[in-house]
């Protein structure tokens, strides 16, 4: 691969220790789905807050005193935003693409990555956590969750990659 | 040696350490000495036995009596209300959601003051808050509250309004005496504060 | 001894620029990595790059020795530290959900952020599918209110589930996963890809 990528397993081992010092700081692991609720959340209170005052869902992340966008998570993505451009401004990798198989066409990418995020989104809410959050944080502690996320996710992503191989390879 | 393989002689050995040593189970103390010196001179968690009475009379929510004599002491006689988590096994896991916590006021209590107040200094000491210690402990609140003995006639007044609120207090609580049926409502029972405690577990984590 | 802030060592205002620098941390991490290609990603599953296993399974077992041997000099209270509950069914099918979402998509909500922190509109995109998935979730919340509750197990350890220790649990995570890492540079060399 001529791209310069870290080593994996040094990037491994950095990874881990940005995730330890979560722990350490605030006494929790990193996460990203609920970032994208709490947008989510928050959108869906300004434009209809009588129905999220309602919502047996909503309800608990909005109102008296309760602001969805001042979470951890929230500004850790925001970081995660920093350090992504910072990184990708070192490498000589920042670009505006649509990063597709040339096998296939940047539309068709497009659509089935629209496709993957319905599925991620929905699936993270009812995982109660996605790979950062439940499989790589919840390993670390040793869940159980953790471990049965991890499974599941990547389980089925290996059973369904015979189906897509045509975007991919 | 590339990198890999210094990452994976790495994690490889400290797993087989990690997994060989013992793990660490110990409680750490939380307040220094000199904090704690300073706390057990203000005398603060120390409360009345008229209060207690009050607050069992009033069936105050908020109380919560702990008995931490043996078993058998405790099956003989204890204040109503009270559970039994003796001196010995108070450090044990299973009773740390009763002593660690933020909604209730703990007051201790033993025959005297010795076992009860040994008992608070170590929570204390962990960082639990909430915790009392009852002034005098059974020995003294069969003296004063179950048989109180009738003040002098030279007594202030003060003496002797006490001396009509443990009568009917005893009344309420089973004692010897007979007292009106209804204890008097004492005007200001002087609370400590439950202090609020913070979310235990760490702030809602996950995705 | 941490964690600091839910110890009130360290005041809770700072907790949100903690998140902020940790998050600039991950992000530069993962993007350094590769992550923030969606090929790369995807490769894991097709054998001609496993970067994601490498990275992932080296994070987790580096932050769990951390937090052992933090535990084992009194550097951190463990009991202090938020472990995710297990609710089963849920975390099952939730979890066969994303991993159809990771294959089709080629992100996770994580990488996604930090490939469209370099311009990577699929990213961007995949970033508004997530938000309506999210949305659709909310919206039908009470048709399956009641299997999102089911199967709780609370904060469960598989270390406790199994009946020992943390340290070894972490030793025999480690030995699984040196295995993986040989298959997945076996298969790296047998299905080799151009660059991308």
């Amino acid at each position: 691969m001529k791209t310069n990528y870290m080593n994996p397993y040094l990037a491994g081992v950095l990874l881990g220790l940005v995730l330890l010092m979560a722990f350490f700081f605030s006494g929790r692991g990193l996460g990203a789905s609920g970032a994208a609720k709490s947008v989510v959340v928050s959108a869906v209170e300004v434009v209809a807050p009588q129905h999220t005052a309602n919502s047996p869902y909503y309800s608990k992340y909005v109102g008296e005193g309760k602001t969805p966008l001042k979470g951890w998570l929230v500004f850790e993505m925001m970081g995660v935003l920093v350090g992504g451009f910072l990184s990708g401004a070192l490498s000589g990798r920042l670009n505006w693409k649509i990063e597709h198989f040339p096998g296939i066409t940047a539309n068709r990418r497009l659509v089935f990555a629209a496709m993957g995020g319905i599925l991620f989104g929905f699936g993270s809410q009812l995982g109660r956590g996605c790979t950062s959050g439940s499989a790589l944080t919840g390993m670390a502690v040793l869940s159980v969750a953790g471990f049965v996320s991890m499974m599941a996710i990547f389980g089925t992503a290996f059973a369904m990659a015979y189906f897509l191989r045509k975007n991919w390879i | 040696m590339t990198i890999r393989n210094v990452v994976f002689l790495a994690i490889f050995f400290l797993g087989v350490v990690i997994a060989m040593v013992p793990e660490n189970t110990t409680k750490p103390y939380k307040l220094t000495a000199e904090a704690m010196l300073i706390e057990v001179q203000g005398a603060a968690e120390m409360v009345s036995a008229d209060d207690v009475a009050h607050w069992i009379i009033s069936k105050d929510p908020s109380l919560q009596l702990i008995d931490v004599r043996s078993p058998d002491e405790f099956a003989k006689y204890h204040l109503d209300g009270a559970i039994n988590i003796p001196l010995s096994v108070i450090l044990s896991d299973e009773y740390r959601d009763y002593l660690d916590q933020g909604v209730k006021m703990n007051v201790l209590y033993s025959n005297g003051t010795l076992s009860s107040h040994q008992g608070w200094m170590i929570l204390r000491q962990l960082g639990f808050k909430n915790n009392y210690v009852l002034q005098g402990g059974m020995n003294y609140w069969f003296d004063t509250i179950m048989n109180p003995q009738a003040p002098s006639m030279l007594a202030a007044d003060e003496e002797f309004a006490k001396y009509d609120f443990r009568k009917a207090a005893s009344g309420a609580l089973g004692g010897g005496s007979t007292g009106a049926l209804t204890a008097p409502v004492k005007e200001k029972a002087d609370k400590p504060k439950v202090i609020r405690k913070k979310q235990k577990k760490a702030p809602a984590g996950g995705c | 001894m941490g964690p600091l802030v839910p110890q009130e060592i360290i005041g809770a205002d700072w907790n949100l620029f903690i998140a902020f620098a940790i998050g600039i941390g991950f992000g530069f991490v993962l993007e350094q990595a590769g992550f923030s290609s969606s090929r790369k990603l995807a490769g894991m599953f097709y054998g001609y790059d496993t970067v994601v296993l490498k990275v992932f399974f080296t994070g987790a077992i580096t932050a769990m020795l951390g937090l052992l041997f933090f535990s084992l000099f009194g550097w951190i209270d463990l009991n202090l530290v938020y472990v995710n509950p297990t609710f089963l069914g849920s975390a099952i099918v939730g979890g066969i959900i994303m991993g159809a979402g990771f294959i089709i998509g080629g992100f996770c909500p994580g990488t996604s952020v930090c490939a469209a922190a370099i311009g990577k509109i699929d990213a961007m995109v995949f970033i508004g599918g997530i938000f309506l998935g999210i949305f659709f979730f909310a919206e039908g919340f009470p048709l399956i209110k009641d299997f999102y509750m089911s199967g709780d197990f609370g904060p469960m350890k598989v270390s406790e589930l199994l009946g020992i220790s943390g340290g070894l649990m972490a030793l025999l995570v480690i030995i699984a996963a040196l295995v993986m890492f040989k298959f997945g540079e076996l298969a790296e060399k047998k299905w080799p890809r151009e660059e991308y």
